[in-house]
């Protein structure tokens, strides 16, 4: 009988679902997902993290729980050092399968792989045969369910790159049909991690919440690299955290290239890479002045009404200063 | 030139000997005070750590005394310090003030590459003078930290109350204006003998806490409301699991201290994760199975790696009977309810020993 590894829907599930899932499934194991993020799922990791911890993590850990109340042979909780060279990842996905194995009492064992690109990609090739050994003995099966995984991961973005949010990309590689971002006129930037947008019940929906408004959505995903490394151009010094880099400097590019009409920065209430980033892009767009910018937290008391006020706010502003509104 | 950089302990005392050695003019940031943290908190992003803030506190106060050049150290991640420097240079601009700033990235190396880049800075300087002050500001530095070891240890058994502080700050000042190895070595015995005289009281539970956490809330008293004198205050021997000797040892060098805490931390946390986090796990064992009474982690508010830490050590606690409180410090850590948690946890501690005498 196959193996049932669950992968938690939480951090960067959002970024590599397609590559782990086909990974997992080309050793023979049976991938499930925790459910949707909910109420209780938020309430189980808030019960079991130490009160400071963003709200990503306590989520995460909230879909640990699910998966091992739902009864799994393993749950895969990666490390996620480093997804390119030189750069790191912020320290709770350094530290998380410590953290959930110390949190979380009664788990089926966790798969712990090592994601680490910070100097290249061969300490990637040793880390592969540990995990498929766990389900399969043989080498040239276990290496090629990893390329068969690598084509899925440019396959997944690709799709976003289109323009498709990254829950929509990881739908249509499940075989679902959907249209392309909508048809908004005001151009935005999301800028912010993956699981802060893409949660729709962590996010209240605010991707939607936007597009109903009539916003067409760019997420820090879907920016194309060189755009981004235009933007790094500007920087003092590089800045070592990978996705913390794209929001920074596709916020610096858009300040270049006028190419969006307003900009939105959502981070978690206490994220630590944000604290900087949000503040620098802060700096550059008062600077500026040209593009209005907004930057939203949300923690576990975040109100929706208060939400809406302030994207509807924001998005009159937009308009107005296209000459839509009448002041 | 104008020198300045931020508080961090006697960093002040370290940097300041090094510059003076090397006829750079140095501008003390004016000690921190809750004028400086104010300061800080209202430049700075909300969600920033605590370290942030008063740096930001010490550089605008510096630069109102007149330093034009401000030193800060950098680092490559992950954790936000490597790019506090950077961060707070656009906001000195955006205040409209003129200054220079030089970030130092640790060096990956050999200490001699990194005080090559240093020297760069200081093109009038003799590499000879330059390497003979830092040796004495090392000495410095070395002899502060064995100092006030002793005081952790030496006033919990103090005779009267303050006395013992009033007896190293006075040492420490001299040791901070000492001017060759000799002078240091006699202001140290006789500081130490001062404070033996003053420190007599014996008590029936004697209790032993080690300090674990994030390492500028460890070496900076202001920070973390001197929680080593409150310890202190209410008869508790305090060991401080980190100095600014160790500290900077230690990320010059890739020593066998790391070796060791990956040793300790085994099972509970398999790898670095940027700032002391995996020293706060190591520590947490390793006096754990020394047999104190209790451990302390103590950390910025929001601070990343201490957060995992704290998760952590938790278990390290039930698994290993031994007692941990973690304190988490801002702008808003209050004195009043705070003081209250100091005497829950000694009194915890006080109560686990008298049981722990009953059943021998
Ligand atoms: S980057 Fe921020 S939100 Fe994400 S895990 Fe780290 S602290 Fe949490
Ligand atoms: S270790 Fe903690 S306090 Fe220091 S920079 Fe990192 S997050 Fe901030």
């Amino acid at each position: 009988m196959s193996k049932k590894v669950g992968i938690p829907k939480g951090l960067l599930y959002y970024n590599f679902y397609p590559m782990w899932k086909a990974f997992f499934e080309e050793l023979g194991a049976e991938v499930v997902t925790s459910s949707d993020t909910c109420k209780k799922i938020i309430d189980d990791g808030v019960k079991t993290c130490v009160d400071e911890t963003c709200l990503p993590v306590k989520t995460f850990v909230g879909h640990v729980i699910d998966l091992k109340e739902k009864g799994v042979d393993y749950i895969f909780v990666p490390r996620v050092i480093s997804v390119e060279r030189h750069r790191y990842l912020c320290s709770k996905f350094l530290g998380l399968p410590d953290l959930v194995r110390n949190l979380v009492s009664d788990l089926p064992p966790i798969i712990d792989m090592k994601i680490d690109f910070y100097r290249g990609d061969d300490f990637m090739k040793r880390e592969i045969l540990r995990v498929g050994k766990l389900f399969i003995n043989d080498v040239s099966k276990i290496k090629d369910a990893y390329e068969k995984s690598l084509k899925m991961q440019r396959t997944f973005e690709c799709i976003v790159r289109e323009g498709f949010s990254n829950t929509e990309a990881i739908k249509i590689m499940e075989g679902e049909k959907l249209d392309a971002n909508s048809k908004g006129d005001l151009k935005i930037a999301l800028l912010a991690h993956s699981y802060d947008i893409m949660d729709d019940y962590l996010s209240m929906g605010l991707v939607n919440r936007l597009k109903n408004m009539g916003a067409y959505v760019l997420t820090t995903n879907m920016i194309e690299r060189d755009k981004i490394e235009k933007g790094a151009g500007k920087l003092q010094k590089d800045l070592f955290w990978n996705y913390g880099r794209d929001i920074l400097c596709s916020g610096k590019y858009f300040i270049q290239s006028k190419e969006v009409d307003g900009v939105i920065s959502v981070s978690a209430f206490g994220c630590g890479p944000d604290s900087i980033t949000d503040d620098l892009l802060e700096r550059d767009y008062k600077r500026d002045g040209s593009i209005p910018y907004m930057s939203i937290t949300i923690d576990e008391h975040t109100g929706e009404a208060g939400l809406n006020t302030r994207l509807e706010a924001f998005m009159d502003l937009l308009r107005w200063r296209k000459g839509e509104i009448m002041a | 030139m104008k020198i300045t950089y931020p508080h961090m302990g006697s960093l002040n005392m370290i940097l300041k000997t090094m510059f003076e050695g090397i006829n750079v003019e140095v501008v003390e940031p004016p000690p921190v005070t809750n004028k400086t943290l104010s300061i800080g908190v209202k430049y700075s992003p909300e969600f920033v750590c605590l370290p942030y803030k008063i740096n930001l506190g010490n550089f605008i106060e510096a630069l109102e005394n007149g330093a034009d050049t401000i030193i800060m150290l950098g680092g490559i991640g992950p954790c936000r310090f490597g790019y506090y420097g950077q961060a707070q240079k656009e906001t000195l601009i955006d205040l409209g003030y003129k200054f220079n700033m030089i970030i130092l990235d640790p060096p990956h190396g050999r200490l001699v590459d990194f005080l090559k880049e240093l020297s760069s800075y200081f093109p009038d300087v003799y590499w000879k003078d330059a390497l003979k002050a830092f040796i004495f500001a090392v000495q410095k530095m070395i002899i502060a930290d064995k100092f006030e070891k002793k005081l952790l240890i030496l006033r919990a058994h103090e005779n009267r109350a303050g006395v013992t502080t009033k007896i190293f700050e006075y040492y420490m000042e001299k040791i901070k204006n000492a001017k060759n190895k000799k002078e240091l070595d006699s202001i140290y015995k006789e500081g130490l003998e001062k404070l033996r005289q003053n420190a007599t009281t014996k008590r029936e539970i004697q209790l032993k806490v080690a300090l674990v956490g994030e390492i500028y809330l460890m070496l900076e008293p202001f920070s973390n409301l001197d929680i080593c004198r409150s310890l202190n205050e209410l008869g508790i021997e305090v060991t401080k699991t980190d100095f600014l000797s160790d500290y900077l040892i230690n990320s010059a060098f890739k020593l066998p201290q790391r070796v060791e805490f990956k040793k300790y931390a085994h099972g509970y946390l398999e790898r670095d994760i940027g700032g002391h986090g995996l020293n706060t796990v190591a520590n947490t064992v390793k006096y754990a199975e020394k047999n104190y009474d209790g451990i302390i982690q103590i950390f910025p508010f929001t601070c990343t790696p201490e957060i995992v830490a704290q998760g952590i050590i938790a278990k390290v606690s039930s698994d290993k009977n031994i007692p941990v409180m973690s304190l988490s410090y801002d702008e808003k850590t209050g004195e009043a309810g705070y003081q209250t948690r100091l005497e829950a946890f000694k009194d915890l501690l006080e109560r686990r020993r008298l049981k722990n005498i009953k059943k021998y």
